[in-house]
């Protein structure tokens, strides 16, 4: 089941704009790999269970997958041949609003390699270009 | 203990601060034992290479003073890329210091051999140490482990001389039997689950009073 939240103030909102570069969550926390993203946008709450699902599969269910984005936003859309006005639309799907540097999953327990080639996978599901970045050194 | 160059630094500023980046440097202060910090500039090239190499401990030379200095925290650009501030703490080297340090577990374990999976929870600890003898990584070799065997932070052995400051009880790592698979999703439930509103009355409920 994809992401969406339990309880909302407001059924609908506005799109909004995504300015500026992450400045919170844009590290590795949890596990040893992250997946970074590079350009602002919105993903879907199906993206991320896709991206969720691709990681698992790849490392048969070995080490931990983290997800660091949640679904807040909701998106309306209009039923298909209805004709224009009459309000807006109703909630269709979810998304999370991303700026660049933002951590999307993370990845603990496994080695580098097999992380590495799990988070490509999950980066081909992604809306945005990704990389990959590593915990930082211990201080 | 590696050996780094550093002048001291009047420019403060945003503006000025940012030139010293464009010509490869980077500002950073010197603080702690009672003295008055000291702003510097250091090489970006040097800082990088000692984080490469595991350096903590340096002796800096701030225009012909010799400070012994600990690496204390490391600011990052957005993307985690680029070093954009130092800090050194000022230190003895006969002192002891609480740092953290990074766990590396090495070996197959006989649980993993036989099916299992190795599970690490903690990546790193943090300890007490003498200042001259922090180490780089603390490997633990993990081969002896069976299946459902869990080790604690308090069986690692450290090396003489380092204190462990985490809880001893906490789980470092275990071996384990694959998980199930999650069920399958169920899919196109949408609006059955909507979200509840917060504050919205119940239509409902107020036609049947």
């Amino acid at each position: 089941m994809p992401l969406m939240p339990k309880r909302i103030k407001h059924r609908k909102q506005m799109r909004g704009k995504i300015r500026g570069n992450a400045t919170r969550g844009n590290t590795v926390a949890f596990g040893e790999f992250g997946l970074q993203v590079m350009e602002p946008g919105w993903i879907t709450a199906r993206q991320i269970e896709a991206g969720r699902i691709a990681a698992t599969h790849y490392l048969h269910r070995e080490g931990k997958v983290y997800i660091r984005i949640f679904p807040h936003k909701p998106v309306s859309g209009k039923p298909l041949e209805t004709r224009m006005g009459k309000g807006k639309g109703e909630t269709k799907h979810w998304v999370a609003c991303v700026k660049p540097g933002t951590v999307l999953f993370e990845i603990g327990g496994v080695p580098e390699d097999l992380a590495k080639n799990a988070f490509r996978r999950v980066a081909h599901k992604m809306p945005f270009r990704c990389r990959l970045i590593h915990r930082k050194h211990s201080l | 203990m590696a050996t780094m160059k550093a002048a001291k630094r009047t420019e403060v500023g945003t503006n000025k601060v940012k030139q010293l980046r464009k010509a490869g440097n980077i500002p950073g202060i010197i603080y702690g034992h009672g003295i008055d910090p000291q702003a510097v500039t250091i090489s970006e090239h040097e800082v990088e290479l000692a984080m490469q190499h595991g350096d903590r401990l340096l002796e800096l030379d701030v225009d012909g003073e010799i400070e012994n200095v600990l690496i204390k925290a490391l600011q990052y650009d957005t993307f985690g890329q680029i070093i954009l501030h130092v800090d050194f703490n000022r230190v003895d080297l006969d002192e002891r210091v609480e740092v953290t340090a990074t766990i590396t577990l090495t070996g197959t374990p006989q649980g993993v051999k036989d099916g299992g999976v190795l599970q690490q929870s903690v990546s790193s600890i943090h300890i007490e140490c003498p200042v001259q003898n922090i180490p780089e990584e603390i490997k633990i070799m993990v081969t002896e482990m069976k299946m459902d065997d869990r080790m604690n932070l308090g069986d690692i052995e450290l090396p003489e001389g380092i204190t462990l400051l985490d809880d001893a009880e906490a789980l470092l790592c275990n071996v384990h039997e694959l998980a199930e698979e999650e069920e399958a999703t169920t899919e196109e439930g949408e609006d059955a689950d909507a979200p509840e509103v917060i504050g919205e009355r119940n239509v409902e409920s107020d036609t049947e009073e």
